[in-house]
């Protein structure tokens, strides 16, 4: 039933964007201690804990992108393998399921989603919660979602 | 070859009444609210709404925020499901004749703060809105609607052939709680096994949309759905009911929450298609007596056309609960 999942705008990581990939890989890694720390309080608190920290880098491109704001953290990898999951479990073209999409959207009912939570955690090793599946809107969120739990396991 | 005629037929009659359609305001069949201890469930079939123009009033019961919404469905079949089941909902509600200010386009819906859907009614100083409750369900071969008094409910229905894309017995494992697991795992068929677990699923997201506090603040294996053994004098409907059908309870397995014997399930197949679950709380007798068990009355309906009682007959067969 598709009702139960979140109407309201997903939660998205904001983080600052640097262009060289070295750069955020080092911001994920030193985000690691904290996102442990924040998901065992519950995801709620990550986002505010990512503005702060993010507030404290010197380099001046990032104090550029400082305020940029629903920022996807998931690497393309992991994008594109959320996507593949979520069109063999709903049955249909993964064209149709873009980043933006939301579950809702695509016919996902609550056991769809489960289905997929479940699918996801197997292919990447993790485990996300009941608490994680409730606050994904869209496609985007899913794969947000993985890579913090991924990044918060390293 | 039942199922073709019916579609024929109401076809056939769409057509009519598409005429006078074009000409009146929408027809309402005034419906009695349910009493207390009622449960009124009502459920579309997508496939025998063709009309074009019978969808298209549809629409026009919806606000544009509505409309919009079902819209960003992906896909023909999946807009038409989405429509169906905000009409259903409107026209349903707006036929209990809360009052004459209300028609199916004026209600007013908005969410509670862990996001289960229910109607914002319009307060004044000589009017105290009804204590009416709802729930709505789909598949893309069935919409429903669930309606009480003075009791919270929950509904879900599923595809009785819908297929589990994982292992049902690691999904089970993953979810459940230990009792359920065992239950599943003594089942060595895995078709009864796959049907079994679609019931028990159904029954465990009827009461969690029923406590309406969102899937993670009751985690499925939190709380444990199993059948107890038939009461004697368990249910009140009249008609076909499976022999085997038993008591369903359900029991939290922490200690934090709610006083779990105060809900009560009946679990139904519907259309020969689907399974249904429907949770509610008991209606506890004011003098202590034991509560009363639930009575239910199924229609199958087309919005603004007609609708058939099917309590009672194939189409709404009792496999669980009432009790």
């Amino acid at each position: 039933m598709a009702s139960l999942l979140s109407t309201s705008p997903a939660l998205s990581a904001t983080l600052a964007y640097t262009a060289a990939p070295r750069c955020s890989m080092k911001q994920v890694n030193s985000f690691s201690t904290v996102l442990r720390a924040s998901i065992q309080g519950g995801l709620r608190l990550v986002p505010k804990i990512h503005i702060s920290k993010a507030a404290t880098r010197t380099s001046p491109l990032s104090q550029r992108f400082r305020t940029r704001i629903s920022c996807s953290i998931a690497q393309p990898e992991t994008l594109a393998i959320v996507q593949n999951t979520i069109a063999k479990q709903l049955s249909i073209e993964e064209s149709t399921v873009a980043p933006g999409t939301k579950f809702a959207d695509l016919g996902a009912d609550s056991l769809d989603t489960v289905e997929i939570m479940m699918a996801l955690e197997e292919k990447f090793g993790v485990s996300i919660g009941e608490g994680g599946a409730e606050n994904i809107a869209t496609v985007q969120d899913a794969a947000d979602l993985i890579e913090k739990v991924k990044s918060a396991a390293a | 070859m039942f199922p073709y005629m019916r579609g024929a037929s109401f076809t056939m009659k769409l057509h009519c009444f598409d005429k006078k359609f074009f000409n009146s305001s929408p027809l309402l069949v005034p419906v009695q609210l349910p009493c207390r201890t009622e449960t009124h469930f009502w459920y579309v079939l997508p496939d025998e709404v063709k009309s074009e123009a019978l969808l298209s009033k549809y629409r026009e019961l919806l606000p544009q925020s509505e409309e919009k919404k079902v819209d960003s469905m992906c896909g023909d079949e999946l807009r038409k499901g989405a429509l169906l089941a905000r009409a259903l909902v409107r026209t349903t509600i707006a036929r209990y004749q809360i009052n004459t200010e209300v028609s199916p386009r004026s209600l007013e819906f908005t969410t509670n703060i862990h996001g289960k859907p229910e109607v914002r009614w319009q307060h004044s100083d000589d009017w105290l809105p009804p204590p009416l409750h709802f729930n709505i369900s789909h598949t893309s071969s069935l919409v429903a609607c669930g309606v009480t008094m003075d009791s919270p409910i929950g509904i879900d229905v599923e595809e009785k052939q819908r297929a589990i894309k994982n292992n049902v017995l690691s999904f089970v494992r993953r979810y459940f709680s230990g009792h359920e697991v065992e239950h599943l795992s003594s089942i060595l068929d895995p078709e009864v096994q796959r049907q079994e677990f679609l019931k028990l699923w159904t029954l465990k997201e009827a009461y969690v949309k029923a406590l309406g506090r969102g899937f993670s603040a009751s985690p499925f294996n939190t709380f444990t759905i199993r059948f107890g053994p038939a009461k004697e004098g368990s249910f009140h409907l009249s008609g076909k009911s499976n022999s085997e059908e038993s008591e369903i309870l359900v029991k939290s397995l922490d200690s934090s929450t709610h006083d779990t014997s105060t809900w009560q399930f009946a679990l139904l197949e519907l259309a020969g298609s689907h399974y249904a679950s429907i949770c509610r709380r008991k209606d506890i007798a004011p003098e202590g007596k034991a509560s009363v068990p639930m009575k239910l009355k199924v229609w199958k309906t087309i919005p603004l056309v007609e609708d058939k009682i099917v309590s009672g007959t194939d189409s709404a067969v009792i496999i669980g609960g009432l009790s």
